[in-house]
């Protein structure tokens, strides 16, 4: 499209000549004698040029061109003017004009003036459009950000040094703002990087990877996390940064939990269940030969065989969903110290057997507690089989000893501790040694022990304390309360698994 | 005929098994614990025994430990059929070792196999 330009001039004959001249030149040219002609054609026009002749000392035409220069700044303006004039003229109309020039005009001044007015109408084009995109742009960035924030996920950018360098909403709420930290100190509370680190890995390979983690949040709150790693390149495809993204699935584990104990308590009716499918298919196969052999006994008595076993699976599955569902605690009260006798024996064999000192230091007239005998002996053998376990693991010395102090420290409670000079924890073992399958014995542990000696002091209404140091010991203090809670607490625990830990001697369960 | 001597405490289990083996042409007999299926093991003479583990009183090692000691009965092929799945070295000198519920047709390829 060829470019508009308006030429303002009173003199006709000056303005026919520079009109062909220009219209030689493909340029649209319009011309207009009066300012009321000017503002007619600027409404119907796609003028960017004005070539004009303010015809001084009259200021109409200087008035005119500053309106138009107001109402279209993209417009160039380009001023003829007469020597004597052309001083008032720059006067007037200063920065707003790209080129005066003298008239007469000549061609190669006008050619100049022209196409320096239009270098200026492509750069002025190309601003608006940069301004564009830069809002576009600006508003990209904030939709992104809005994403990176409200997306339901703890996402942190990390650099090589697992420094977080960028952090979502979501992991500043339940993280902290820790630009800057290292991420294992952030998520894990530990001094160093964590083994099988998966953003190591996408900066090993640029490719993605998944783990599951256990973190600890600014609240000392444990969340199961999926994580997923991203590469983050820069325009050399060099993988610069990683992001990470954790979904918290504490919830699905929690859920998960409990199907796992409803798993186990099956696992250990398998025996019955096993027995009952045998019988079943007994009374199948029979049921099938009898009516094969149109044997009207044998199939009566198949289909009784059926029927009977049917019912007692039937109970049995109705047994296993009420089991399912939560449990009260059975309460009793129970003599303190008949029950840390029990206690102490089964810790006793467990400590003799691995060569361990047992040291109890029981205080007299304990009196009873209200408890549910069979699970607090369960869970204390737990904590003292933990405590055996720690010392037999650890190589640093030669003497061990487990210690057990009961004493009532007033206040209606009940004090056990536990004390160990084995191996102790790490702080990230600390963190997670209550967690489901949770295990730092390897292939010796089940990850179960401490999970339900923790989750059965505290449906008890109880609190557990836990100093530990690596190469030193770990220190248990459990305080429960001698009264039941009001509140009642339950568990979904069959009893079956209380009497399987106890009998479990050897084994360390966690 | 061959005879098959059951030992299982689950009488419909025992029934089970009385059928399965005589609708395929054994003879039979049982007993539902491991004092009853020694004495049984002694004067039935059988050609096979089927031994479940557990059983209330004495358990089925048991069973096969006195069976061995025992010079008349001790070269008598025995079959383990039972509950737990990790079962083979229980009874280390058992023709096979069958998880319930088992598979008919198994139970009878191994018997089979045994007496021929």
């Amino acid at each position: 499209m060829a470019t508009e330009i308006l030429l303002i001039d009173k003199d006709k004959g000056h303005a026919e000549a520079l009109g062909v001249y220009l219209e030689r030149q493909q340029f649209e040219v319009y011309k207009a004698g009066s300012p009321d002609d000017v503002l007619m054609l600027f409404d119907n026009l796609s003028v960017e040029i004005v070539l004009a002749d303010p015809g001084l000392p009259d200021t109409d035409t200087v008035h005119l061109l500053k309106q138009i220069k107001k109402s279209h700044p993209g417009v160039q303006l380009i001023i003829m003017s007469a020597d004597e004039q052309l001083d008032q003229a720059m006067d007037l109309l200063k920065q707003d004009v790209v080129h005066y020039l003298l008239k007469p005009v000549k061609s190669a001044a006008l050619d100049l003036a022209v196409k320096q007015a239009r270098t200026w109408i492509a750069m002025n084009k190309k601003v608006v459009r940069y301004e564009k995109e830069f809002k576009d742009l600006r508003n990209a960035q904030n939709l992104y950000q809005q994403l990176f924030n409200e997306v339901p996920c703890y996402i942190s950018v990390q650099d090589r040094e697992f420094r977080l360098t960028a952090t979502n909403r979501m992991f500043k709420r339940d993280f902290g703002d820790e630009i800057g930290s290292y991420c294992y100190e952030v998520y894990k509370h530990r001094g160093s990087p964590c083994r099988n680190c998966p953003v190591a890995a996408t900066f090993e390979d640029g490719l993605p990877h998944p783990t599951e983690e256990i973190v600890t949040s600014k609240s000392g709150k444990q969340y199961n996390v999926l994580t997923w790693t991203a590469p983050i390149r820069n325009s050399l495809g060099q993988v610069t940064q990683v992001m990470e993204m954790s979904t918290n699935i504490t919830r699905l584990r929690q859920l998960q939990d409990h199907l796992t104990s409803l798993g186990l308590m099956i696992g250990s009716m398998s025996h019955g269940v096993k027995g009952m499918l045998t019988a079943l298919d007994g009374g199948v196969y029979q049921l099938e030969t009898g009516l094969a052999r149109n044997d009207e006994q044998r199939t009566s008595k198949a289909f009784g065989q059926v029927k009977q076993m049917t019912g007692r699976i039937r109970n049995m599955v109705l047994e296993i969903l009420y089991y399912a569902k939560s449990r009260e605690l059975s309460y009793e009260p129970v003599d303190i110290s008949k029950m840390v006798e029990k206690v102490l024996n089964n810790a006793k064999a467990i400590a003799d057997k691995n060569g361990i000192n047992l040291e109890a230091s029981i205080a007299n007239d304990l009196g009873a507690i209200e408890v549910d005998p069979n699970w607090m002996q369960a869970a204390l053998v737990n904590f003292m089989e933990n405590a055996v376990d720690a010392c037999t693991y650890d190589r640093s010395k030669e003497d061990h000893a487990v210690k057990f102090d009961v004493f009532d420290p007033g206040g209606d409670r009940i004090c056990f501790v536990i004390q160990d000079n084995g191996m102790g924890m790490d702080q990230e073992t600390r963190e997670k040694m209550f967690t489901l399958f949770f295990t730092s014995k390897g292939s010796q542990g089940t990850g179960l022990g401490l999970f339900i000696a923790n989750r059965v002091i505290h449906q008890h209404g109880g609190t557990i304390k836990v100093e530990s140091e690596l190469q030193k010991g770990t220190r248990f203090k459990i305080s429960l309360p001698r009264k039941k809670p009001e509140q009642p607490l339950r568990t979904d625990k069959p009893e079956k698994w209380a009497n399987s830990l106890l009998d479990d001697s050897g084994k360390g369960s966690t | 005929m061959k005879k098959i001597l059951i030992v299982d405490d689950d009488p419909n289990i025992v029934d089970y098994l009385v059928t399965l083996f005589e609708d395929n042409g054994y003879a039979t007999c049982s007993a539902g614990d491991v004092q009853e299926g020694l004495a049984a093991a002694k004067k039935e003479q059988p050609d096979l025994i089927t031994l479940d583990l557990e059983m209330p009183g004495e358990w089925g090692p048991r069973f096969y430990r006195k069976m061995s000691e025992d010079k008349g009965l001790k070269n008598i092929p025995v079959i383990v059929i039972t509950g737990f799945s990790e079962s083979e070295h229980a009874v280390g000198k058992a023709v096979a070792s069958l998880t319930k519920p088992f598979d008919r047709e198994e139970l009878l390829s191994i018997v089979k196999e045994s007496l021929a």
